[in-house]
């Protein structure tokens, strides 16, 4: 028995301590918005929050993490209102949709280290997060009004 | 109007019954009071008094009216990243006049009751806007009458005073006004709208439209932010195992001869492996495998590692990219395999006439899907009904392939739709919903296979390589007066889409070729389609976003450049030039019903397709005015990109092309300017910006349109610059994406993109500007450093050594 602390929650997961974290997260606590796309860490589709850090999932063994703070994208916001969901509203980000919350998350992790990015900053902290759908131009655009509106109510 | 109500009223009154609820007599017409309308449901409250619950008003099978205002427009489409249910649900939402806040969709179960009312419900081509918009909106537009004269009844008013506005219908002299929910709470309507009722009601003037044309959010958008949406391989059913393939050493013809599990079985969860040996059936893309089967995911992956498989390798697996490169050229020295895709003229006294010829020959590489989302699927049997969980573009056509697995009926087959986490084409082919299902039924459980990026890679079925050889024949005054076009493709293998040769001598698979048909006025033009069936021997080849379009498109719209530059011209002189928009060229007339050139891309033989054939009755053509609108676009964009006019640094330049994929019966056309910069040092080329213009008749929802068409664009750079398959041992090399890399969030081009409209019937946006991006950049590489590359994906190696040259 592994415990792990996921969006604010204790769970027991009975898996083996060498499984990847995002198994464990969508076949254990069926929390399936932290999506498998290549396995490897190559992809961001997996991204999670480690201890508030962006990490891939898939590359995470479960026996390495127990006690620490993960955060998927469904605990991002309770009432899915982050300012970058909101923003990902407002620019109409999703197209299939299937990478984007590792997008989402990848951009949180950025955004609260960084809350003011310049454009060359998204672009080195996003660039590993593929998006076949090539909605990049929208990505970009969500995150500079995130990071706006995180600005504004700041000040 | 009135004639239409009347048509109503008269032939159809017996059908169209409107009952009181509640026990009110006041209004109550047709046959007889007798109907039992409502669905009687007890009170627990108050046994005593029964309370009616109003019907849906359901008056065809596109959507349900609900008495509480609701209406939930039915999705007989995919849901890939398109959101092609919020268009859909704006066509109906117009002409039905609903208040969009009452408009919900949904996908419906894919079962043989649903085949036989939707037909085949393939979603592909970029038809789905263009093949539904007008039977959306006649169906809606019918169902507004129904309501509105129903309203009038009501408001004790005459129906041609009263008209529907945002799910209410008023009554403009007395300005009474009932909304559409007060309307199906107290009455119920019974009636199913006709075809005749389709041919006679009257559309809305576009000028009138309040909700296509307007850019309403996706509604799919929502749970797609928050972890919500169900993928088909977030798909989850009680007791169910799950399947890990071990992958055969070939892409294709390797079989099983033995499975050792013996190191497996100290696997914790590991339940057993199964040796699939299917008969080698390239088109269903179930190859032989082995399927490992555990009580979790990660066991059936560490028990894969351990299974040993004994297999009897296919004789291909010698073969590489460079063996299917060397086939391909000599297929073309070979004429008499050639089949006649155009043949307009005489080539061969264009040839005697010319003053001079041109030659030219391109390649183009694989190309895979790659979509993020791993091929998956879960099968579940439930009292003798097999429950398919998946996502794919052609949910019918699996019932069907999967029924001979299963050897069972298609209506023992139900399919559950799933968002597909990037389509492309790729959901078209069924393996892992075959080898779950066979599966199933081995074990008698539920069983979920899916594919980790090696097998999803290692299972492609990429876009075709191609060889391609020009000939243009010119004038003494610098005419094109001929050209010759020689296509090497292999066949993606929907043999029932095949067209008869232009010389009837033999079938063609035309969506191999489409591209090469173009809209340029040549008087004397020959395409000949050579089938590359080497390559189709070494691996299943596959539809990959916009098709055959990315690879004609590339050859043609180079070597129009080729052409220019030889005659000493403006590339855009010349097209324009080319684009007279006469004969063939013309397109159709406005009042031309469109017939599917491919009317079995939508289909397959049987029932199902008889009843599908009539759907586009009312579907008026797509290409109407013709060249003259793809002459129209590229002045668009030209202009609106400056071209000619612009003055750039050192090795920058712009580079033009024009498309009008997917084909001519539907074509969107789409011209591009391609700001490119080569980097004469690294070889590396870049997109520094892309100015579009598509043509896609009406815009129904300008900023879905607006998003497709960015990815496309993208799509194309990354197709151009980045991504190739390549082939050792008879398989893939690149298995994951630190091999197979493709655009990043870097060095992505600016994006301008105008859409134009002129309110002729829509066409689709999900592929064709992907196809217009290879030929501008490698004219903007000319036009920016000097050289001609003839290849895709184009290398920074061969920018270097062009440049050497």
């Amino acid at each position: 028995m592994s415990r792990l602390k996921v969006n604010g929650r204790s769970y027991s997961v009975n898996a083996a301590p060498d499984t990847p974290l995002l198994w464990v997260l969508r076949e254990d606590l069926r929390l399936t918005g932290t999506k498998f796309g290549c396995g490897r860490g190559h992809c961001g589709c997996c991204t999670v929050h480690l201890n508030g850090e962006a990490m891939r999932s898939c590359q995470i063994r479960l026996g390495d993490v127990e006690g620490e703070i993960i955060t998927t994208i469904e605990g991002l916001d309770a009432r899915s209102d982050h300012p970058l969901q909101r923003a990902w509203v407002k620019e109409q980000v999703a197209q299939c949709g299937y990478c984007q919350s590792g997008q989402i998350m990848q951009a949180a992790a950025l955004l609260a280290d960084n809350p003011k990015p310049t454009d060359e900053e998204i672009v080195t902290a996003m660039k590993f997060n593929l998006c076949r759908c090539m909605t990049y131009p929208r990505i970009k655009k969500a995150i500079q009004r995130a990071s706006r509106e995180i600005r504004n109510r700041n000040e | 109007m009135n004639k239409i109500f009347n048509s109503f009223l008269t032939s159809s009154r017996r059908q169209f019954l409107i009952s009181s609820l509640a026990g009110s007599t006041t209004i109550l017409f047709g046959m007889s009071s007798a109907h039992a309308v409502g669905r009687q449901v007890i009170n627990l409250l108050n046994p005593s008094s029964p309370l009616v619950v109003p019907p849906n008003f359901h008056p065809t099978i596109w959507f349900t009216m609900e008495a509480n205002g609701r209406t939930t427009v039915h999705i007989l489409k995919t849901e890939m990243g398109q959101h092609i249910g919020t268009t859909l649900a704006q066509i109906v939402a117009e002409e039905l006049e609903l208040a969009w806040e009452w408009v919900q969709i949904d996908y419906p179960e894919m079962t043989a009751e649903a085949q036989a009312a939707y037909g085949i419900q393939i979603t592909g081509g970029s038809y789905s806007t263009h093949e539904m918009f007008d039977r959306l909106a006649r169906s809606a537009a019918a169902a507004r009458e129904l309501i509105v004269e129903t309203g009038a009844k009501l408001l004790d008013a005459e129906t041609a005073d009263c008209m529907a506005r945002r799910s209410t219908v008023v009554d403009i002299v007395s300005e009474n006004q009932i909304t559409y929910s007060e309307i199906l709470s107290s009455t119920a309507i019974e009636y199913k709208i006709t075809e005749d009722d389709l041919s006679e009601v009257k559309l809305k003037p576009k000028e009138n439209y309040k909700i296509i044309g307007r850019s309403m959010p996706a509604l799919d958008i929502p749970e797609k932010i928050n972890g919500k949406a169900r993928f088909g391989i977030d798909a989850y059913v009680p007791n169910m195992v799950y399947g890990k393939i071990v992958p055969a050493p070939t892409r294709v013809g390797s079989t099983i001869k033995g499975i050792d599990d013996s190191a497996a079985k100290k696997i914790d969860g590991y339940i057993t492996t199964l040796p699939l040996n299917f008969p080698i059936a390239v088109k269903t893309n179930a190859i032989p495998t082995a399927l490992v089967i555990a009580e979790n995911y990660p066991a059936a992956m560490r028990a894969a590692k351990l299974v040993k498989v004994d297999w009897e390798v296919s004789g291909t697996s010698k073969i590489s990219s460079q063996d299917i490169l060397t086939e391909a050229k000599k297929l073309l020295t070979n004429r008499s395999k050639g089949l006649a895709f155009v043949r307009d003229g005489n080539i061969d006294r264009a040839k005697q006439d010319a003053n001079q010829t041109l030659d030219a020959s391109y390649i183009t590489g694989l190309v895979a899907h790659a979509s993020l989302e791993p091929q998956s699927a879960l099968v579940q049997n439930v009292d003798g009904i097999w429950n398919v969980f998946a996502g794919c573009q052609a949910g019918h056509v699996v019932r069907l392939i999967l029924s001979n697995f299963l050897k069972t009926t298609p209506d023992k087959i139900v399919v559950h739709p799933h968002y597909v986490g990037g389509g492309f084409g790729s959901r078209v082919y069924p393996m892992p919903i075959i080898l779950a299902a066979v599966a199933a039924q081995n074990l008698n459980r539920p069983v979920k296979v899916i594919f980790n990026r090696e097998d999803d890679m290692g299972l492609e079925d990429p876009r075709t390589t191609t060889v391609q050889h020009l000939t243009a024949m010119l004038s003494g005054n610098g005419n094109v007066i001929g050209l010759k076009h020689d296509v090497v493709a292999g066949w993606i293998g929907f043999e029932l889409v095949n067209i008869p040769a232009a010389d009837n001598k033999g079938k063609i698979e035309g969506l191999s070729y489409s591209g090469a048909d173009h809209w340029y006025d040549i008087p004397n033009q020959h395409v000949t389609a050579f089938r590359n069936e080497f390559l189709e021997s070494v691996m299943p080849l596959g539809a990959v976003r916009s098709v055959s379009n990315n690879y004609t498109v590339f050859a043609i719209e180079s070597f129009v450049d080729e052409i220019a530059h030889n005659l000493k011209k403006d590339p855009l002189s010349v097209r324009l030039e080319l684009l007279t928009g006469r004969g063939k060229n013309a397109g159709s007339s406005p009042s031309e019903i469109y017939k599917h050139k491919f009317p079995l891309f939508f289909g397959i033989p049987g029932p199902a397709w008889k009843k599908w054939k009539f759907w586009p009755t009312y579907h008026a053509s797509g290409n109407v005015a013709g060249a003259k609108r793809l002459a129209n676009v590229l002045r668009i964009s030209t202009g609106h990109a400056g071209y000619g006019t612009r003055l750039f640094g050192k090795d920058t330049a712009h580079g033009i092309a024009v498309t009008a994929a997917e084909e001519r019966g539907m074509p969107s056309f789409c011209a591009c300017t391609a700001e490119v910069h080569v980097n004469r040092s690294s070889g590396e080329v870049f997109v520094r910006k892309l100015t579009v213009a598509i043509d896609v008749g009406v815009a129904v929802n300008p900023d879905g349109i607006r998003a497709q068409v960015e990815g496309s664009l993208l799509w194309g750079v990354s197709n151009s610059l980045f991504e190739e398959l390549t082939v050792k041992n008879g398989k893939f090399v690149q298995n994951n994406f630190d091999k197979y890399s493709w655009q990043t969030m870097s060095n992505l081009p600016e994006l301008d993109i105008q859409i134009v409209e002129n309110g002729l019937y829509p066409c689709g946006v999900g592929e064709p500007a992907t196809s217009v991006v290879g030929a501008a950049v490698a004219n903007g590489i000319f036009n920016a450093v000097g050289i001609r590359i003839r290849k895709l994906p184009i290398r920074p190696e061969d920018v270097l050594q062009a440049l050497k040259a």
